[in-house]
């Protein structure tokens, strides 16, 4: 009966009743597609940061990391290629040559990260040749091939086969240059990962600079990303002269950027779920203040407080659940289409901040459980305060109320 | 056999001039009275009535009710009390207008937690009995105030109370429904022993009561049986 009762007060005031439930689906889906889509964003950048760039670890010389000296070569890079390339969790090995570089055409000149690689190795380890929009993957041209990115071909003023030099220090600290001839765009949809890479083979670098056989950074791609940590640990323990990284610790601001982004959602959906609380609070005040004197004749008659106070929460929750589940059902049918369609940000800077345009908004089962135990506690919660409210009125005075 | 009792009773509403509301008031209703308490505005009627249902408490002085003494009772025991041994009626009806009839009758029963069968037995005997057979499942809304303050006695004897306490029943009703609600609780008081106090300034109450106990000042002047039952 007191459901009952609970459930029928809802009705009675069906506007103001139905203003609060759609208040309640519309913050909660707002709370739930802002979380999809910072955590869209997120798992996003993780990917683009584990398939372009740091790979889920990487082994270094120590010290390279900071100035990328030419020198800080590790000799053996080869063998230690050859003997993670068994490990049966591995999908990629990468074995590159590093250096910064100034890029220069007739138009202009700059600096950039020059990666001297193994074409097929890269192709597994970053796909970049999946990157291309122009061009061919280092073919078409015998000597020198360049692949560098569309954005750096637009500043640079070059396109197909035109002619770029390279300028960068070799093993004795000696300038030296190259002529390279473009061969492809990429577009990885990374603007800052684009302005910054070119890629040469391995073996026109390593001519250059001189630098044999000798490698500066071992990329190695997972098939899980949460093994990342596991394996760089293992490969620590076996290479313990070398740096072994994964990618949170190799991007300093990776890790920062996620916890930072988690804050940023709690914040939002707190946030939400306050000014819902408020809300469910006040209806549920007006509910109580306007129902005094009948409050006050069913203490009279005889209900307890528990049961007065168990039919405010009921009622609370009731009113919490007419739309939390229409928040939930919008929600998940808005995540789903633009988890599939993508929302495309356009040419916002957010790609000049390594996010990609389109971001696909994802969401687990576990943070639809989470947030919806967060609203269960905020209808309780909200509950609270008028339920007190009305168990402080003292019936003889609540039945005297016009 | 006493079922109410007051010993000294007193209430004081403290304020810049403390109000003796009830003064000393020593008073015993049987089982069975028809009893109306009388006595112009600010007398003290109503209040007398609270205390005697345990919805407010004396400054000084006992209420007794079947031997218990309710000042003796915590809040929550008090509640308890009322829920079995007093039935409420109040002056504008205090129905739960989100149910209907039957469900404002039974209510108290479930409060009892007494088994679906039986409440629902009961609470059709019930509104048969105040003539209300047909409009069960009728909301307060859909019912005229005669018939409101019906459901209202019915609810009262729902829980099978020890007596009904009755704040100004009539006064909210016009004469036809008023003698109307008054036949049914007399019908009850002498068919069936159930003991009515009121509180009142209506004529019809008045002429209708076996006993009737003046007030004034929140003391007793005048205690007359008008007639016997």
């Amino acid at each position: 009966m007191i459901f009952k009762v609970a459930w029928r007060n809802i009705w009675r005031h069906k506007v103001r009743s139905t203003v609060v439930f759609i208040a309640i689906a519309l913050g909660l889906w707002a709370g739930l597609f802002t979380s999809a889509f910072t955590h869209g964003m997120m798992n996003q950048k993780i990917d683009s940061v584990i398939k372009m760039e740091m790979s889920h670890f990487q082994i270094h010389k120590p010290g390279f990391r900071e100035e990328l000296q030419v020198k800080l070569l590790m000799n053996d890079g080869e063998n230690i290629v050859q003997a993670i390339q068994e490990e049966k969790e591995v999908i990629g090995v990468s074995g590159r040559i590093v250096t910064m570089a100034m890029l220069g055409s007739a138009n202009k000149n700059g600096s950039v990260r020059l990666n001297g690689i193994n074409p097929d190795d890269e192709s597994i380890v970053t796909g970049i040749n999946e990157k291309l929009v122009e061009g061919e993957y280092f073919r078409g041209v015998e000597r020198n091939p360049i692949l560098i990115s569309r954005k750096i071909a637009e500043k640079y003023k070059v396109k197909i086969k035109s002619k770029v030099v390279l300028t960068m220090q070799d093993m004795e600290g000696n300038i030296v240059a190259g002529a390279f001839k473009v061969v492809g765009l990429f577009d990885t949809q990374n603007g800052m990962y684009d302005e910054l890479n070119v890629f040469v083979r391995r073996d026109d670098m390593a001519r250059l600079l001189g630098v044999g056989n000798s490698l500066h950074e071992i990329a190695v791609l997972l098939g899980r990303h949460d093994m990342a940590e596991s394996m760089a640990d293992k490969y620590q323990h076996v290479y313990p002269k070398l740096e072994v990284l994964p990618w949170m610790d190799l991007s300093t601001g990776m890790r920062m950027m996620i916890e930072m982004m988690d804050t940023y959602t709690f914040i939002i959906v707190g946030i939400i779920l306050v000014a819902l609380l408020f809300s469910i609070v006040n209806t549920m005040l007006m509910a109580v203040l306007e129902r005094v004197k009948e409050i006050g004749m069913l203490m009279s008659i005889g209900m307890s407080k528990t049961r007065v106070f168990m039919m405010i929460v009921v009622e609370t929750i009731c009113l919490t659940f007419l739309g939390a589940p229409l928040g939930i059902l919008l929600s998940y049918g808005s995540i789903s289409y633009f988890g599939t369609h993508g929302i495309n940000l356009g040419d916002a800077a957010y790609a000049d901040m390594g996010f990609s345009n389109v971001i696909y908004p994802s969401l687990e089962y576990m943070d639809y459980l989470v947030v919806s135990m967060m609203v269960i506690i905020m209808a309780v919660l909200a509950a609270i305060y008028p339920a007190i409210k009305a168990l402080r009125l003292k019936p003889v005075e609540a039945i005297r109320k016009i | 056999m006493k079922v109410i009792e007051t010993i000294n009773l007193s209430k004081i509403f403290e304020g810049v001039v403390p109000v003796h509301a009830v003064n000393q008031v020593n008073l015993s209703i049987e089982d069975n009275e028809f009893t109306a308490i009388v006595g112009p505005s600010g007398s003290g009627k109503t209040t007398l009535l609270n205390m005697i249902g345990g919805l407010d408490r004396p400054t000084s002085g006992t209420i007794k009710v079947n031997q218990i003494a309710l000042n003796e009772l915590s809040e929550n025991e008090l509640i308890n009390f009322r829920l079995k041994h007093i039935g409420f009626v109040f002056q504008s009806y205090n129905l739960i207008p989100v149910l209907s009839a039957k469900e404002n009758a039974e209510f108290v029963m479930l409060l009892q937690n007494i088994p679906a069968k039986d409440r629902i037995a009961r609470v059709e005997a019930l509104l048969k009995e105040v003539g209300l057979e047909d409009k069960m499942n009728n909301r307060p809304s859909q019912l005229s105030g005669g018939q409101q303050q019906r459901v209202a006695v019915a609810r009262a004897l729902a829980s099978k109370p020890d007596f009904v306490l009755a704040d100004e029943p009539t006064a909210n009703l016009d004469s036809k429904s008023a003698e109307n609600l008054l036949d049914i609780m007399h019908r009850l008081n002498k068919e069936e022993g159930i003991t009515f106090v009121f509180s009142t300034h209506d004529q019809r109450v008045i002429d209708r009561a076996r006993r009737v106990i003046t007030l004034e000042d929140g003391k007793i002047i005048s205690d007359v049986i008008q007639h016997e039952n």
